[in-house]
């Protein structure tokens, strides 16, 4: 018993004594007229990616990130921003929420900016500490339920948004009319549910019936969807999974000799898919609804984009993972750059020099974004895309940036 | 009590005669004594070693509690991350180490005791388009009986884990975690489903163990939520390697490592054999409870995709690499598994086979799995005491359990 | 009706194939009893094998190879790790197994990425329709192959010497080494026929419906686990029945889960488990497994 209270006695004592302890609180200051917060140094700024590059979603995370890296290369070699290099510090998460809450704990006392955190699970685990830390977050995930918060950019248009658009030009396009039936193919969780919020709206007001398939994450095979669509005679299905599942739909319903459009939230395709044997029955009926600017387009910054990155990582395929990349390092420059001509570097200062963007467009094509209100979508416009192995990123603009006028009177609910 | 016992001595007639079964390879005339040497440890309690011990013990918990006084944010987690790990891995060792029942479920109950939490510590709200239900508990009180709901779990899993042993067992325990995980995804009103739900933060005596705006400051270091929650946790882990140990090393512990290594012998010599099978079940459940609400606080957020396959896999590499049947490998192998990733992707610019995002090659989570799978696969070739046989022998003593024989319930008699 | 045949036909012909991974499960532990969870891996590697090399020397001989490679995989496992633990119980060595699981899978994993590896087989999207009935062309040699498959397996396990060696090698080890049965090539064998199998398991798993081989794959090895399981561990007819069961209950799961609540949201997924819990419950030992005798 003795011991015990010895003890106790001891562990005070080293308690105390460590009081003497140089744990310093994240500091402030100000270098050079500008003033600074976390993550700014008198030569570097450091802006940092919770990404996955071995997870589910590594091929998405491996194009952002190499795009982000391209942007910042190409930032700095023009001379940084305020005297400084803007350095980005990567951690891969592997979609584990557990590891990017570490990776987050170690990052971000040492972060300005979080220009990409992939996932809507993670970005929702840490948005209490995005936003007591005060870190201007683009997260790579486009649920509205994501919305709502002054330190998170949803950039473009999200899910639900998409799948309004997508049942506007299934029924001005596809002759879809009221009284018809219409499939919604979906994932489990925030893509699937905000993708669902978008088309229910629009299927009820539009006087369609639509047919609900959710998935989990892990299935593969979807000919029980399928048939489950063509039992219910849908003359045309949304679709909200991963392209591999995707993939298989729409191999199963032309198999099945169900001849519908497809039209895909833009999470729901990727090149890859042109390699497969359902290639063909992509290319026929399937539409995707994207802000990205496929590759193909004919805009310059685009084309300008597409070279440089090839030339700085030849080989790696060019898809919206790349564009999204590079736009959403951008934002977080443009950023950077307007707070430091207001003389505020800190957390606060630069998303105050965020949210004053409100016609944000850095030629990169695509519709202009309002940054200055954040319980509503940056934009309603998107492309509608099709597949095309002819072209470059694999995608060809069917349709360019407009707003339906089901969108417009669309609200999403914020989370 | 004497001070030493002959080497050869019995003198404990009961179950405790059979670590001769558990140690065949002991040469023949000495019986090997019983896990811990009942009279090894009350000898150098008494004696001149008591004192060192004493002081050995106070200088660790002095260097225990300085820590949050020094480390950053980083390495806090990562060691309230390594505590939680080490507490479950504890249990599940009493489970498999000790008991010999293959255990590939740890992360069900984890489950179990992180969720009942939540829920009953959580007010009732709404997040992302769904009402979460919450009880409002105090934290404590949730805790606790999210502590005993994982126990009553394990309770209620063991009329099955009684009658399957060895590999059966570990592919029935596989599908409890599932079958939890599917239960979970579903029951989105108290786990919020797929995204998670956040973790109400402990609160003892009216203090909230989490960040606030204005942390209060002692000593001139700011106290965040890790740092609070770095004393409970560190108190929580020694309480529990302690009361293992006395398992361990008790009569529990010796009549559960008689039944795992000859069941029928332990049946014959009086050992209840099935009342033990089902307590230490419970037992290990109540420790993966307990690291499921740590873990829980730790990470703030509770998410059903982490409680599946990948995590009970890590623990039951935490067993074998710290070494089975043992308190400390358990702790160290821990440590081990759950540090060796954070690390790699920390340090990884520094390591010539880690690539960097990016590059091809390993990345630092993958490089993390790989050398925890070797080093699962070596340490069952090369080191079948685990970390723990590194020591030496004098401060081993439940190496000479042989802990490698755990897995061995299953074997019929040869 | 229609929908109820196409079910049970889908049904049967996935679980042909859990039934191929099912039997490599049962195949090791009757040679050397050890649950082998290294399984996955083998099938991945298999699947991987045929999934690169069919662009350059075409598919029959590329699904060779992968057979091949994942057969000479498994020995190698046998040999560089079990081997060495042959004195080990049954239970380390099934704990080895997992070790091993995790590095393959990691690398080979890694090395797929996030693709999706299409396997160049040649029955593509094509279907046969039967009275209203449709089946993929792939899911017709699934089960065609899987049922050759696993009757060559019963018939080289009954009559060659090989297979002689190895039932008597399960009944007692020790009186199979002093008979003369090299215990030695016995459970390499066994590790490369089981894995020979899975690669052939994974061509099905990856074809049509399902666009290709990704890192997910060998969560389909899982599911024939307690296929193996419900059938008995030790018996190879139990494997064909626990997979076929398994199929056809995952493919009743999926078909009726727009009837009852409860089959939603991947229940079809965890079917398999519960199936096999109150397999357990009833027959600890599965189906068609041997009952032990002498417990307390």
């Amino acid at each position: 018993m003795r011991t015990v209270r010895i003890g106790i006695a001891a562990a005070v004592v080293a308690c105390l004594a460590a009081g003497c302890s140089g744990k310093a609180t994240g500091g402030g200051g100000e270098s050079g007229g500008v003033k600074t917060g976390p993550g700014v140094t008198k030569d570097t700024i450091t802006v940092s990616a919770l990404t996955d590059l071995t997870g589910p979603y590594a091929a998405l995370g491996k194009g952002v990130t190499q795009a982000q890296k391209l942007y910042f290369d190409q930032l700095n070699a023009a001379g940084g921003v305020c005297g400084r290099k803007v350095e980005l510090l990567v951690r891969d998460h592997g979609y584990d929420v557990q590891k990017a809450v570490a990776a987050y704990s170690e990052i971000a006392p040492r972060s300005a900016a979080l220009p990409q955190v992939i996932g809507s699970p993670i970005t929702n685990a840490l948005r209490s500490r995005l936003e007591s830390d005060k870190l201007l977050t683009i997260p790579q995930a486009w649920a509205h339920t994501l919305l709502g918060s002054r330190y998170i950019q949803l950039t473009g248009t999200t899910y639900d948004i998409d799948m309004v658009n997508a049942v506007a030009f299934l029924v001005k396009e596809k002759g879809l009319k009221a009284g018809d039936r219409i499939g919604h193919i979906h994932l489990e969780g925030d893509y699937g549910q905000s993708a669902l919020a978008g088309s229910r709206f629009a299927a009820e007001k539009s006087g369609l019936k639509l047919v609900e398939q959710q998935v989990k994450a892990t299935d593969a095979d979807m000919t029980a969807q399928a048939a489950a669509f063509r039992k219910a005679g849908v003359k045309a299905i949304l679709v909200s999974v991963s392209p591999k599942q995707a993939a298989s739909l729409a191999g199963v319903t032309a198999a099945m000799g169900l001849k519908v459009p497809f039209a895909a939230s833009n999470s729901a395709f990727a090149q890859q898919l042109l390699a497969t044997p359902v290639a063909p029955v992509l290319e026929r009926e399937y539409y995707v609804m994207t802000a990205a600017t496929p590759f193909s387009a004919d805009v310059p910054g685009v084309k300008k984009l597409a070279g440089d990155y090839q030339k700085a990582f030849p080989g790696q395929p060019l898809d919206s993972s790349v564009f999204s990349g590079y736009t959403t390092a951008a934002i977080v420059g443009e950023a950077l750059k307007k707070a430091c001509a207001a003389k505020d570097l800190t957390r606060e200062g630069i998303v105050t020099a965020h949210r004053s963007a409100k016609a944000f467009d850095i030629g990169l094509g695509g519709a202009p974004q309002d940054y200055s209100q954040w319980t509503r979508p940056a934009s309603r416009a998107g492309y509608i895309v099709k597949p095309d192995k002819a072209a470059l990123g694999g995608t060809r603009v069917h349709q360019e940036p407009a707003e339906s006028d089901l969108a417009k009177s669309y609200n999403p609910p914020a989370g | 009590m004497p001070d030493s016992i002959p080497p050869s001595g019995r003198r404990d007639p009961g179950p405790a005669g059979a670590g001769t079964l558990a140690d065949p390879a002991a040469p023949a005339g000495v019986a090997s004594p019983p896990p811990g040497g009942d009279g090894a440890r009350p000898a150098s309690r008494a004696g001149r070693g008591g004192w060192a011990r004493a002081a050995a013990g106070l200088a660790a918990a002095a260097a225990v509690c300085a820590v949050p006084f020094y480390a950053e944010a980083f390495w806090l987690q990562a060691g309230l991350f390594a505590m939680a790990a080490a507490i479950g891995a504890i249990g599940l060792n009493l489970l498999t180490g000790v008991a010999g029942q293959l255990s590939m479920g740890h992360a069900f109950f984890l489950a179990v005791g992180a969720y009942t939490y939540v829920w009953l510590a959580a007010e009732p709200e709404r997040a992302a388009g769904h009402t979460l239900h919450g009880l409002g508990w105090p934290p404590p009180l949730a805790a606790a009986v999210a502590v005993a709901a994982a126990g009553i779990a394990g309770g209620l899993f063991s009329p099955i884990a009684g009658r399957l042993r060895g590999a059966s067992l570990g592919i029935a325990t596989l599908a409890l975690v599932f079958l939890g995980q599917h239960v979970l995804f579903r029951a989105e009103a108290v786990t919020g489903g797929v995204n998670g739900r956040a973790v109400p933060p402990m609160e003892i005596l009216g203090l909230r163990l989490a960040d606030s705006p204005e942390p209060p400051v002692v000593l001139g270091v700011p106290f965040g939520g890790l740092e609070m929650l770095w004393f409970p946790g560190a108190a929580l882990l020694a309480l529990a390697a302690w009361f293992a140990r006395g398992v361990v090393y008790g009569r529990p512990g010796r009549a559960l490592t008689t039944i795992r290594d000859h069941e029928i012998a332990a049946g014959a010599m009086g050992v209840p054999v099935a009342r033990y099978r089902a307590g230490v079940f419970v037992v290990s459940s109540v420790y993966a409870g307990l690291a499921g609400v740590l873990l829980a606080l730790v990470f703030q957020r509770a998410v059903p995709e982490y409680f599946g396959l990948a995590l009970a896999l890590d623990y039951l590499a935490m067993i074998v690499i710290g070494g089975l049947g043992s308190v400390g490998g358990a702790a160290a192998g821990a440590v081990f598994v759950s540090l060796l990733p954070q690390l790699l992707t920390r340090y990884g610019d520094a390591i010539p086979f880690v690539a960097q995002p990016g590059e091809e090659g390993l990345s630092p989570s993958e490089a993390a799995r790989v050398l925890y799978g070797a080093a699962f696969v070596a340490v069952l070739l090369y080191l079948p005491r685990g970390l723990r046989g590194l020591l030496p022998r004098c401060a081993a003593p439940a190496s000479r359990a042989r802990a490698v024989r755990a897995g061995d319930a299953g074997d019929p008699p040869r | 009706m229609t929908a109820l045949a196409e079910l049970l036909v889908n049904g049967l012909a996935s679980g042909a194939v859990y039934a191929l991974v099912a039997l490599g499960f049962v195949i090791v532990h009757r040679s050397t009893e050890v649950i082998n969870f290294a399984h996955p891996s083998l099938l991945l590697a298999g699947g991987y094998l045929v999934a690169v090399l069919h662009d350059d020397i075409g598919f029959w001989p590329a699904l060779g190879a992968g057979v091949a490679g994942a057969a000479a995989l498994g020995a190698l496992v046998e040999f560089v790790v079990l081997r060495r633990l042959r004195s080990g119980s049954h239970g380390t060595l099934s704990i080895v197994t997992i070790g091993v699981d995790i590095v393959l899978t990691v690398e080979i994993a890694r090395r797929i990425g996030a693709e999706v590896l299409p396997l160049g087989d040649p029955w593509g999207d094509r279907v046969v329709q039967v009275g209203g009935v449709t089946i993929a062309q792939a899911r017709i040699a699934a089960l065609g192959v899987a049922v050759a498959a696993i009757t060559v397996f019963l018939l080289a396990f009954k009559y060659t010497s090989w297979g002689v060696a190895m039932r008597a090698a399960a009944e007692d080890r020790a009186t199979a080494a002093l008979m003369g049965v090299r215990l030695g090539r016995v459970s390499a064998g066994a590790w490369a026929v089981a894995g020979a199998l899975a690669a052939l398991a994974a061509l099905f798993l990856c074809v049509f419906p399902t666009p290709g081989l990704d890192r997910a794959t060998s969560f389909a090895a899982l599911k024939a686990l307690p296929a193996a399981v419900i059938g008995g561990v030790d018996s190879t007819t139990g494997a064909l029945a626990g997979g076929l069961l398994i199929g056809v209950t995952e493919a009743l799961a999926v078909g009726y889960q727009d009837e009852a609540a409860l089959l939603r949201g991947g229940f079809a997924d965890i079917a398999p488990y519960l199936l096999m819990i109150v397999v357990l419950l009833i027959r600890p030992t599965g189906l068609f497994g041997t009952r032990e005798l002498a417990r307390a």
